[in-house]
């Protein structure tokens, strides 16, 4: 799956060789549900689907609240594959000086502590 | 299909649809397991709303501080405005109005660059400055002083002269750059512009007289036109816009050599304003670097309507140049009925 970034969405790639997602850029669509539907759809579907070692990139520079709803969901798919028995790697990345991206990221991973979450800054 | 629209909470709806049933239907199992569903999923909900809502106050409370910052900002970007304002309205005095104007305007080249043109050349000085200074207050002297650059810098720029400089108590200015009418256009503007400074002259020796001044100041003006290298000269470091050549030597001789009150004007200014003015031919001047005499005129006046000659020229062979005046009666009436038959018989070609 491959959705190519907007000024208000951000770019979603979901390969399954090798097995990664990566979401970057700015999240405030006008529609979320209708945006994040077939992302949270797809992630879900990846525990009946493959099996292995999946690695997830991402990195926001701004989300609203609504998206932060659909990241939920997201991250909840992503622990019903972990507890499936499979390897999962989170990496959250925030920009230096963007304290409150990098928050959210101690935030998931507060929420999500059984997934291995590393939260970096990036120049 | 709007069943295949996702829903972010479609869960949460799930669950009160679900609620309403069990409740109705009251199967005491039934409602222990919803409890139990009901509770996980409001849990989950909980740790959602209070991560959203700490969220959302990092970003209000960044929104405050990028807007605390705008404000900053723009009070600090409108307090250089206003020194900018300032420090511009104060160069503005130093500066001829069309550079200043073009410099802020960013359009002004400050290159060391000139270029040869014809201007007209304009100087004036106040006849005995220096012993009628010793003879004032040095306040009252100011006073006199300021007052006539402030008349005559206004009547300079109201005919679009560029004020070169001011040199002690005389004046240096010139038409034709950075603006220009053309040549003739600009050399009348400097004569009608002299003119009107000894006219200006009059009334202002008369209200010195009566603050006390016994012996106002009376000023002389030579004005002469031809080629003069203009342009920015000087350094990287200090420009000044400004002209130099003979032909500017010339003007300040003609000033030198005018009557006190009067306008001397060259003959190639004279050139171009013989219809505007009466002039009285004066004696040649010359000047070293120079090496033609130069005719000198005195400007006695403008014309009236009835003395302006009455001109006509084409490049088709056509000129005439009559002074009504000059002309007897009998010939004005001959001439007059001779140009009327001539245009007749041009109209029905």
């Amino acid at each position: 799956m491959h959705i190519a970034a907007t000024d208000r969405t951000p770019a979603i790639d979901l390969t399954l060789t090798p097995l990664k997602l990566v979401m970057a850029g700015e999240s405030f669509p006008e529609d979320v549900s209708a945006f994040y539907g077939e992302v949270i759809t797809s992630i879900n579907q990846l525990v009946t689907n493959v099996q292995g070692k999946l690695e997830v990139e991402m990195a926001f520079v701004y989300i609203n609240s609504s998206s932060i709803k659909a990241m939920y969901r997201i991250f909840e798919g992503i622990d019903a594959y972990r507890q499936a028995g499979n390897e999962v790697q989170v990496v959250w990345k925030a920009e230096e000086d963007d304290d409150i991206m990098q928050e959210l990221g101690e935030d998931f991973k507060d929420r999500f502590q059984s997934l291995n979450f590393t939260v970096e800054q990036h120049g | 299909m709007a069943e295949d629209v996702f829903d972010l909470y479609d869960r949460e709806k799930l669950l009160l649809a679900e609620g309403q049933a069990i409740l109705e239907k009251g199967n005491q199992e039934e409602l222990q397991a919803f409890a139990e569903r009901l509770f996980d999923r409001f849990s989950k909900l909980v740790r959602e709303n209070e991560d959203l809502t700490r969220h959302s106050d990092r970003q209000e409370q960044r929104l405050v501080k990028l807007n605390r910052n705008l404000k900053n900002q723009t009070l600090e970007l409108e307090q250089q405005r206003s020194r900018l304002e300032g420090l511009s309205q104060q160069l503005a005095k130093y500066l001829p109005p069309q550079i200043h104007e073009a410099l802020f305007a960013g359009k002004y080249d400050t290159q060391i660059t000139t270029q040869r043109k014809k201007l007209t050349v304009f100087f004036s000085d106040i006849k005995d400055f220096t012993r009628t200074a010793e003879s004032l207050q040095p306040e009252s002297l100011t006073e006199y002083l300021n007052d006539y650059f402030s008349e005559m810098t206004a009547i300079a720029l109201s005919h679009g002269a560029t004020i070169d400089k001011y040199i002690g108590d005389a004046v240096m200015l010139f038409f034709g750059d950075p603006d220009s009418k053309g040549i003739k256009e600009d050399a009348r503007a400097c004569v009608e512009m002299a003119l009107e400074m000894q006219e200006r002259m009059l009334v202002l020796q008369r209200r010195w007289r009566e603050q006390g001044f016994d012996n106002p100041f009376v000023i002389r003006i030579g004005i002469n036109t031809g080629y003069c290298n203009v342009g920015n000269f000087g350094s990287d470091q200090r420009l000044s816009y400004t002209i130099i050549g003979g032909e500017v030597n010339v003007a300040q001789r003609l000033e030198a050599n005018c009557d006190p009150g009067g306008i001397l004007i060259s003959h190639e200014t004279f050139s171009q304003v013989d219809d505007l003015v009466d002039v009285e031919e004066r004696p040649s001047v010359s000047l070293k670097g120079i090496d033609r005499n130069i005719k000198t005129y005195a400007v006695k006046g403008r014309k009236t309507e009835s003395e302006k000659p009455l001109r006509l020229s084409h490049p088709q062979g056509v000129h005439i140049d009559l002074s009504p005046l000059s002309l007897r009666p009998d010939d004005r009436q001959l001439i007059a009925s001779q140009l009327k038959a001539l245009a007749q018989r041009l109209e029905d070609q």
